[in-house]
């Protein structure tokens, strides 16, 4: 029995391809082209042009990031040839998700691409000061980091449209030659007119020297916008700067996505994002078929090779069904994201966690209140506002239904509806229960909210929360902690890192140097870079090169197989037979390219002996393997906790078939402890000694 | 070779019918090949963890010999002759290592009524004294490195130092050592109480005896020694030299013949010195004569005298096309040697890198299973090898896997079949060992050129390392492997 169905090498998919129908397009935008040609290039068009986001935007949406690189590269040949405006393709939560959960590192998967389909601009979302992490990071690290990633198109936001903020992403793009995107973040509510965006567009025009070199974005990440609101802003802003080109990002959630695309078409945006319609669940964006097929009828001439298209689209068939395990449980289309305002790429993993906390039938409350608190504290809902909005709601509710159970639920929601909706947040027009009440709701908040309150990340849109907001939040400290309150971006608070530090930091977790790119990783996530660095050192290039089936669940039964190319040359692994398990191992034979081999996998039950390792300058680790058979020395004899130490003097010996090694004090120190005991047969690495040092 | 009974009326030609192969690993391995060339049954001993051993299939039948530990079963030298009588065994080959340069278990095993196929006990005995054996090779016109015996503490040394005005650096070493334990170099008077203390105590536990000596430690020396063969009478030859100037932690590891460091005429001098002095002692069987070679004065000292086999013979046999192990069997059984000098013509370049199951890195030992293992083959290679696939190294005993013999018609061509050999189709999985350390030195430009010291591998390590494939498609593939059958056995992860 073969796994054939998906076990298609990426060579093969490309050499298939060779034989599809080949039609010259020559692409509108190429990568190697200027921002400045780019912008010519869209400005000649009539009609639009569409970003897929089908290697990005579309698995977050809906499929909570989880599409492997080696699906999504069989899309590749078919995109070189779609005529697209770009490929959004990394950026956003792909790249941690790549990390930390399909083990592909974002710059792979970029070289990947580029092989497959060099001719396609390939995009990013990044944010503006957390780039793709979740802290605001320092000036110097935003350098390094962006001038390190190979992206023609830079699409950056900010939570807060602080634009301030977007000055150092801007600055490394633009200098680098590549196309600057900035993106304002679009919500639908009584305080984002016209007048307010118009604003942005000014400061953004400001920022980036004129509208020549850029092509400004419209990023309804909810997917909220109406299409009158939407035909009225775009129209705005091109009646201000009829030469600054606009892309419409939209998600499909209130169902209303493809009259909307219209509706931005027409009003001026030359590209509109979209993605297979094979593709489309709820959450991501319109499919492209049909919003091609609405817009023509209606008169507006879309760029793409439909032929082409279509292949696509059906490619994705192939294996979108290795997916369904990792789409929400919530599905549908829901209108109320107009109220509540939830990302598209926020819902699968919110219900997720709600389903992984036991809090799932808490949904609909969670979602009322975020309705109503995203009219106390105004920001837009994208990462990582959409995460602060989510802990701190999520965690209200969750604290009154342990407390008082659904009762307490229902209370919390009238009291909010009341002060919002009833009241308009007039503290003094409630009751002083109901005021105490109001003035413990953010005790417990996230961290996070309150950097946010104290501009730890910028400027909000509608300036500072009412002051109630911060004696929630701070208590008695509060007016204290308003005087910490920042009011200048992070890119001029927050302090540079030591570079210098954090990469030797990473060169111990990894027991070797660091790549470059592995430093990025680390920059972004450490701790999920380290493990994932680690995994890859272990298994290779496992989450590259096998199908998604084999992947996720391995091989089912005696006689299947997976055949994969690895560096030009084929190879089979096909499954022999799988033991029981017994005192938590199980004995796996295989066929590795014919031959035999048996590997031995601990499970669960496994007994855990944990081996501590030496890490720092204060632990003193065995440079062998070895026994140990000493610990001090000839002169002084053994040595115990407490003990002083000289430079250079014989703390333990370490015997390994016959060779004695002696173990010398780095420097003057004290014992503060003893990992070993003697006659202990250790591992190189592990933990001998910890010492203090005398100075 | 006529079948002589009597030769000059005192020795009598014994038959060899049964050899007990006092050892493990790849020499109980070696010299039981030779036994089988001969029709002579080999028995095998054993220690409880060697009990499936390679050398235990090889052998016609296996004797367990005791636990674990050296001192119980490789190094019994009293249960060792029990299990010779026992199997009906009438020789005892000691291999190289355990009890092979121990003159009172030859002495015992001749005792016993038994072949003992090595040099005469007392002959051992004299040489494995490190102190004495200096002393004869002074006698004998030889020249040593000078040096100070039996040292007992700091003081005596630097008196020595300034009487011979001799400068560091100085090594110490056990007198009755070998093979680098119990030898500690000394760069400074810091060091140097802390160095005595070491040798001493690695000298005791590797050979029981505590004696040490001092001598000049030579910078950029080269370790060259001559293998010698000579018989009961009186008939002594060269099989010319081997270069062993590869060393790591004074172990060598890469060994290669003729040495590309001599011009002929130092070949000649030392070839000859050597066979002088195992002349003068008295030697019989096979042993050899090591040299240090200081290349900037071009002058030789005398380093010692192996009364062995040692584990670089191969690479004599490919350059000379003589089994050593043979002609030891022979000589023990009393025959004279078949050749003379003038018929030794080596006519090859043969080089041997030793497979220790170690650390490249590190060189920290590395224990376990042999979860694969793919022999290299191929023209011009010869393997010496003392395990097989699904073995288990023990901790107990020394590293040495696989000996990787190549040989050509030049230098060059012999380490580019070691090159093939090494980079191509050798494997061993489930243990970490030497490869690529020494595919990293044999590629070297300094090792290609024939430039190296004893302090080679010290000195390039950061280089040699920097050399090491990064990556191999076949462990590439065996790590995807490895994910596949976790993934097989365990189903979907949390942290899908």
């Amino acid at each position: 029995m073969i796994m054939k169905k998906k076990v298609k090498n990426m060579q093969q998919s490309v050499s298939s391809n060779e034989n599809m129908t080949v039609q010259q397009y020559s692409n509108l935008v190429r990568p190697g082209m200027s921002p400045g040609e780019i912008v010519k290039a869209v400005r000649s068009l009539n009609g639009v042009i569409f970003t897929s986001t089908g290697m990005r935007d579309a698995g977050q949406s809906d499929y909570k990031n989880r599409h492997r690189i080696y699906d999504l590269i069989t899309l590749a040949p078919y995109y070189e040839k779609m005529n697209l405006f770009s490929a959004e393709c990394h950026g956003g939560a792909r790249w941690h998700v790549g990390i930390m959960n399909r083990k592909e590192s974002p710059f792979e998967e970029i070289r990947l691409l580029r092989e497959r389909m060099p001719n396609v601009l390939l995009q990013t979302l990044i944010r503006e000061t957390n780039l793709w992490g979740y802290r605001p990071y320092p000036k110097n690290v935003i350098e390094y980091v962006v001038s390190l990633v190979d992206i023609d198109v830079w699409r950056c936001f900010s939570f807060l449209n602080d634009i301030r903020n977007m000055r150092a992403v801007a600055e490394v793009v633009m200098k680098r030659g590549r196309l600057f995107q900035p993106a304002i973040s679009f919500t639908q509510a009584d305080w984002t007119t016209n007048e307010y965006y118009l604003g942005l567009v000014k400061e953004i025009v400001a920022l980036c020297g004129g509208v020549e070199e850029i092509i400004l974005c419209i990023k309804d990440m909810a997917g909220v916008g109406s299409p009158a609101r939407i035909r009225s802003l775009i129209d705005a802003i091109k009646q201000a700067y009829p030469e600054l080109e606009v892309q419409y990002h939209r998600h499909a959630t209130d169902g209303l996505a493809i009259p909307a695309l219209l509706a931005a078409a027409q009003a001026g945006a030359r590209i509109l994002d979209i993605e297979e319609d094979s593709l489309t669940r709820f959450y991501g964006q319109a499919p492209m078929l049909s919003a091609q097929a609405f817009l023509e009828e209606s008169g507006i001439k879309v760029i793409l090779n439909r032929e082409v298209a279509e292949t696509a689209c059906q490619k994705v068939r192939e294996w979108i069904g290795f997916y369904e395990w990792a789409e929400s449980p919530f599905k549908g289309f829901d209108h109320t994201v107009t109220l509540h305002k939830m990302p598209g790429g926020a819902f699968p993993s919110s219900f997720e966690q709600a389903e992984k906390g036991g809090f799932l039938h808490l949904m609909p409350d969670i979602l009322k209140v975020m309705s109503l608190y995203n009219r106390i504290v105004k920001y837009f809902d994208v990462t990582p506002g959409s995460q602060i909005t989510w802990v701190t709601c999520s965690g209200i509710v969750n604290k009154y239904a342990k407390e008082k159970g659904e009762a307490g639920v229902k209370h919390v929601i009238n009291l909010l509806s009341k002060f919002v909706l009833e009241k308009n947040q007039d503290m003094n027009a409630m009751t002083p229960e109901e005021q105490e009440e109001l003035l413990l709701l953010f005790r417990s908040a996230p961290g996070d909210f309150k950097n946010l309150l104290l501009g730890g990340y910028g400027r909000l849109p509608m300036g500072w929360p009412a002051a109630w907001v911060y004696k929630s939040a701070f208590g008695d400290a509060w007016q204290e902690k308003l005087k910490e309150r920042k009011e200048e971006s992070p890119l001029d608070s927050v302090p540079p890192d030591d570079m210098e530090r954090l990469s030797l930091e990473l060169n111990e977790h990894l027991g070797r140097p660091a790549t470059e790119e592995e430093f990025v990783l680390y920059l972004m996530h450490p701790k999920d870079a380290v493990s994932m660095i680690q995994f890859r050192e272990e298994y290779g290039d496992a989450p590259l090169v096998l199908p998604t089936n084999v992947w996720r669940e391995g091989l089912k039964h005696p006689g299947s197989r997976v055949e994969f190319d690895l560096n030009g040359k084929p190879y089979c692994i096909e499954l022999v037979s799988m033991g029981a398990e017994h005192e938590g191992i199980i004995h796996v034979v295989m066929k590795v390219n014919n031959k035999t081999r048996v590997y031995t996998v601990k499970t669960a039950r496994a007994k855990k002996t944990e081996i501590r390792m030496a890490k720092g300058a204060h632990h003193i680790g065995a440079p062998i393997n070895g026994n140990v058979w000493r610990i001090g020395n000839p002169q002084r004899g053994a040595l115990k906790v407490g003990d002083i130490v000289h430079k250079g003097e014989e703390i333990a010996n370490l015997e390994a078939m016959k060779m004695e090694n002696a173990i010398l004090a780095p420097y003057d120190a004290q014992i503060v402890g003893i990992a070993v005991k003697l006659n202990e047969t250790v591992q190189e690495g592990q933990l001998l000694f910890e010492l203090k040092a005398l100075n | 070779m006529c079948h002589i009974r009597f030769f000059r009326g005192s020795f009598v030609e014994k038959k060899i019918k049964k050899i007990l192969v006092a050892n493990r690993g790849v020499p109980a391995v070696r010299i039981m090949h030779t036994c089988r060339d001969r029709k002579i049954p080999t028995v095998a001993v054993y220690s409880t963890p060697d009990r499936l051993s390679h050398h235990v299939f090889v052998a016609n039948s296996a004797i367990h010999i005791g636990e674990a530990p050296p001192a119980e079963s490789y190094l019994n030298m009293q249960k060792m002759i029990d299990a010779a009588l026992k199997s009906g065994a009438n020789a005892i080959h000691p291999g190289w290592g355990f009890l092979a340069e121990n003159s009172t278990f030859a002495q015992m095993v001749q005792d016993a009524g038994l072949i003992w196929i090595g040099p005469p006990p007392n002959v051992i005995r004299m040489m494995g004294d490190k102190m004495e054996a200096k002393k004869i090779a002074i006698r004998a016109n030889v020249p040593t490195i000078p040096g100070v015996n039996g040292i007992k503490g700091v003081e005596q040394v630097k008196k020595w130092m300034q009487e011979d005005r001799v400068t560091y650096p100085i090594i110490i070493k056990a007198a009755l050592g070998g093979g680098g334990k119990g030898m500690v170099k000394v760069s400074s008077d810091d060091e140097l109480e802390q160095a005595i203390s070491r040798a001493r105590s690695e000298a005791l536990k590797s050979f029981g005896d505590e004696n040490l000596l001092a001598e000049k430690y030579i910078e950029r020396g080269r370790h060259i020694e001559v293998q010698v063969v000579a018989d009961q009478h009186g008939h002594v030859v060269h099989l010319h030299e081997r270069e062993c100037t590869l060393q790591r932690r004074n172990q060598k590891i890469i060994e290669e013949a003729p040495s590309p460091s001599i011009e002929d005429d130092i070949r000649y001098e030392m070839c000859f010195t050597a066979v002088r002095l195992m002349r003068e002692i008295g030697y019989h069987s096979a042993g050899t004569v090591e040299f240090l070679f200081d290349s900037s004065t071009k002058r030789f000292y005398f380093l010692e005298v192996n009364t062995r086999l040692q584990v670089e013979h191969g690479i004599t046999e490919l350059i000379t096309g003589l089994d050593i192990v043979d002609i030891m069997i022979d000589v023990a059984e009393g025959k004279p040697l078949s050749f003379k000098q003038s018929d030794i013509r080596p006519n090859r370049w043969a080089l041997e890198v030793r497979v220790n199951a170690e650390d490249p890195k590190t060189f920290s030992p590395s224990f376990g299973t042999i979860t694969h293992l793919e022999v290299p083959q191929g023209p011009g290679v010869r393997i010496a090898q003392g395990v097989y696939e699904g073995a288990d190294i023990p901790p107990y005993y020394d590293s040495l896997l696989m000996l990787i013999m190549t040989a050509g018609p030049e230098r060059d061509d012999a380490i580019n079949a070691m090159d093939r050999t090494l980079a191509r189709n050798f494997r061993v999985d489930g243990v970490k060992t030497l490869a690529p350390l020494l595919l990293s030195i044999i590629r070297h430009e300094s090792f290609r050129r024939g430039e190296f010291s004893t302090r080679f591998i010290e000195t390039h390590m950061d280089e040699l390392v920097s050399m090491f494939k990064d990556k191999d498609t076949e462990d590439e593939v065996l790590k995807i492997a490895k994910y596949v059958a976790r993934i097989s056995a365990l189903g979907p992860q949390e942290w899908m």
